[in-house]
């Protein structure tokens, strides 16, 4: 016992960025999607990426982000792609006179992609993001996940949306479970029954103080991910800890608001930067790992088509 | 000439920091360094990105991302930064991230302008040149659907339809299409046109009107908008600024995009003005085409104004104001010449229509 205590490590994890920076890169990075009808925003996303990611750090040493506009604009393409399969498809069914059937083969083909997906994002998105050189992994597997996720879908269906909680909960478990930080293993450790019933009293207590609670409600998410969230190397691990409150939440909430509304959405960087900033300064790390001495364990890995996909279907992922 | 400086690397294999000597020799364009294991590394300045945040310049290796380091030593930073400036390794895109927040500024508001004028005039210039490109059967099949939906629930008078139709087959309306005109019992002062020709007049209208002109005046306007296509147009300039706006504001987020559509929903009332207009005035022509006097078109209009009980504000009305029309009615009037012959069988037919 002693000895871990003694070998308690310190730990800061913080955001830089300012919003005068982050302005610049979504203007400079508006202004070139709009000269080139679009085709710049995989390199846009690149440098918007690697400009967060840069200015959020850990012990003084800042993420990185290794993505470039090439791999995502190939992503891009193969994603666009997919979309029209899918769409002639549906449009092939429509023309055959059988439009029922075309839309239940494009939402079974939704369904088989999401699952590939999230998993592509993951990969990518870890594989891309590095500290001090170690970089992330994501060691999912693509079939264990699509047969789980079908098996979760189905029975939040049967159930009525009942088992969306615990088919949440069980998604993070798997994902966040199988990301690395080079010898390092994240884990998560919460519960379906927990955060449905988090997720009721949130929703009606929302309701009932006209949605007020709201506020606590996302305070009470996010503490739930965060707190349950571990780091693991060999016997020794680090906790995640979160320090955001309800009232914070809303004050926040409101002065972005005020922000992007006076500003005609010009403020929207500052919103960002600020949200960032509260986020990462009330997430509290303790623990035993000596962040000196992880070790590379990850190869390079190259396919961003992940990455665009759960951009075209809208998926947002804390991770 | 060579500089050095003490700084931190990572070999890529661990996350020791290693107190490195960074030794930049600007002659032959190298950052050379030892590692603690002893390997003597030598990098090409073309292949290290260098990165300033705050006090401190990053570099990392282009290829073996993972090997990366960084030093606060302000005087080897200026050296190393003027060398890269001066080869063009400064990116081009670091230079316009370098231009400030005053010029990003003025680049937004400049942008913003873009896409507005693009809202306001390109945008629907556009979707109402492509429509052209919609075959006509489509608004035929438009205008069908809305027909079937919306008159079957009320009753079509059938003698009053049938006098409608010859009334008239006595005029010429300049239509493009086939027109088929139902009178349909109603106390509502209204008449409209559908996509698919057909134009519908209730029999509040034709009970408060006091001459046949007004009929060949309110014919000759539903029947411009049918000839131009305006219900295909506005479905299209709709529909087109529906999804620029939310092309251009969707990346934003939710709040910006509600108040684009409303941005949207505002403009598109003003637009049907704007077709309102064109009606009117081509109404004005049947008048004229058919010897028929003029002074209809301002007497329709001002029992469409007695039944307006509640005066709102031209920037929410959909139709353009009334009196509005009356005064450019009555300027047209005034300045156009025209000829005009009493026509009985018009008359006729009117009086059958109003009981």
């Amino acid at each position: 016992m002693e000895e871990i205590l003694q070998t308690e490590k310190k730990y800061k994890l913080d955001f830089q960025g300012k919003g005068n920076d982050f302005f610049g890169i979504i203007i400079v990075n508006w202004l070139l999607t709009i000269c080139t009808l679009g085709i710049y925003y995989p390199w846009a996303k690149a440098k918007k990426l690697q400009f967060l990611y840069g200015q959020t750090s850990l012990n003084g040493d800042a993420f990185a982000f290794h993505g470039t506009g090439k791999e995502m604009f190939k992503g891009f393409l193969k994603a666009i792609l997919l979309f029209f399969i899918l769409g002639g498809i549906f449009g092939l069914f429509i023309y055959l006179k059988m439009p029922m059937v075309g839309l239940l083969l494009f939402y079974f083909g939704i369904f088989a992609i999401l699952p590939l997906a999230i998993h592509g994002s993951y990969r990518y998105r870890m594989s891309r993001t590095s500290w001090r050189g170690i970089r992330f992994g994501y060691r999912g597997d693509k079939q264990e996940l699509a047969i789980n996720f079908v098996k979760w879908i189905f029975l939040t269906i049967i159930t009525f949306g009942i088992y969306g909680p615990w088919m949440s909960i069980n998604l993070r478990k798997y994902l966040v479970g199988n990301v690395r930080f080079g010898d390092a293993e994240f884990d998560y450790s919460g519960d379906g029954s927990d955060y449905f019933i988090l997720n009721l009293k949130g929703y009606f207590l929302s309701i009932f103080t006209l949605g007020i609670y709201f506020f606590w409600w996302q305070k009470d998410l996010f503490e739930y991910y965060i707190d349950n969230l571990t780091v693991n190397k060999e016997n020794k691990e680090i906790r995640l800890n979160s320090t955001v409150t309800g009232g914070g939440f809303f004050k926040l909430a409101i002065v972005n608001l005020a922000i992007i509304v006076f500003t005609l959405g010009l403020g929207y960087a500052w919103a960002v930067t600020r949200t960032l900033n509260y986020i990462f300064n009330n997430i509290q790390l303790d623990g035993n790992i000596d962040l000196d001495a992880l070790n590379q364990t990850e190869e390079n890995y190259k396919d961003a088509t992940g990455e665009d996909l759960s951009d075209f279907l809208d998926l947002d992922f804390v991770m | 000439m060579k500089n050095q400086a003490t700084g931190i690397f990572y070999d890529g294999n661990s996350s020791v920091p290693q107190e490195v000597v960074f030794l930049f020799d600007s002659n032959t364009a190298t950052l050379v360094f030892e590692a603690s294991n002893g390997t003597i590394y030598q990098w090409k300045c073309s292949e290290i990105v260098f990165e300033k945040t705050g006090s401190k310049l990053s570099f990392r290796h282009k290829v073996e991302v993972s090997q990366n380091g960084y030093t606060t030593d302000s005087k080897f930073i200026d050296e190393v930064l003027t060398f890269t400036k001066k080869k063009g390794q400064y990116g081009w895109y670091q230079s316009l991230l370098d231009l400030g927040t005053t010029i990003h500024l003025g680049l937004a508001v400049v942008i913003l302008a873009i896409i507005g004028l693009c809202y306001l005039y390109a945008i629907p210039w556009v979707a109402e040149k492509s429509v052209v490109l919609i075959p006509e059967e489509y608004d035929t099949k438009l205008g069908d659907t809305f027909f079937e939906q919306n008159v079957i629930f009320s009753s079509i008078d059938s003698s009053k339809t049938k006098a409608l139709n010859e009334f008239a087959k006595e005029l010429k309306l300049n239509n493009t299409k086939k027109l088929k005109f139902s009178v349909v019992d109603s106390e509502i002062v209204n008449a409209f046109a559908l996509p698919d020709g057909n134009i519908v007049v209730y029999t509040g209208i034709l009970d408060s009107m006091q001459n046949y002109d007004e009929l060949v005046g309110l014919l000759g306007h539903e029947a411009a908008h049918v000839n131009h296509r305006h219900s295909m147009k506005m479905l299209c300039r709709n529909l087109s600024g529906y999804l620029f706006v939310s092309a251009i504001l969707g990346d934003v987020n939710g709040i910006m995009a509600t108040i684009g559509n409303n941005i949207n929903s505002l403009q598109s009332l003003s637009f049907s003005r704007e077709f309102e207009h064109q009606a009117d005035v081509e109404g004005f022509n049947v008048l004229v085409i058919n010897k028929v006097n003029p002074v209809g078109m301002t007497n329709l209009f001002k029992r469409l104004e007695n039944k307006n009980y509640i005066s709102v504000p031209q920037f929410l009305s959909s139709h353009p104001m009334t009196e509005d029309r009356i005064t450019f009615m009555e300027k047209m009037i005034k300045t156009k010449t025209f000829q005009i012959v009493d026509n009985q069988t018009l008359k006729n037919l009117f009086q059958k229509m109003k009981k």
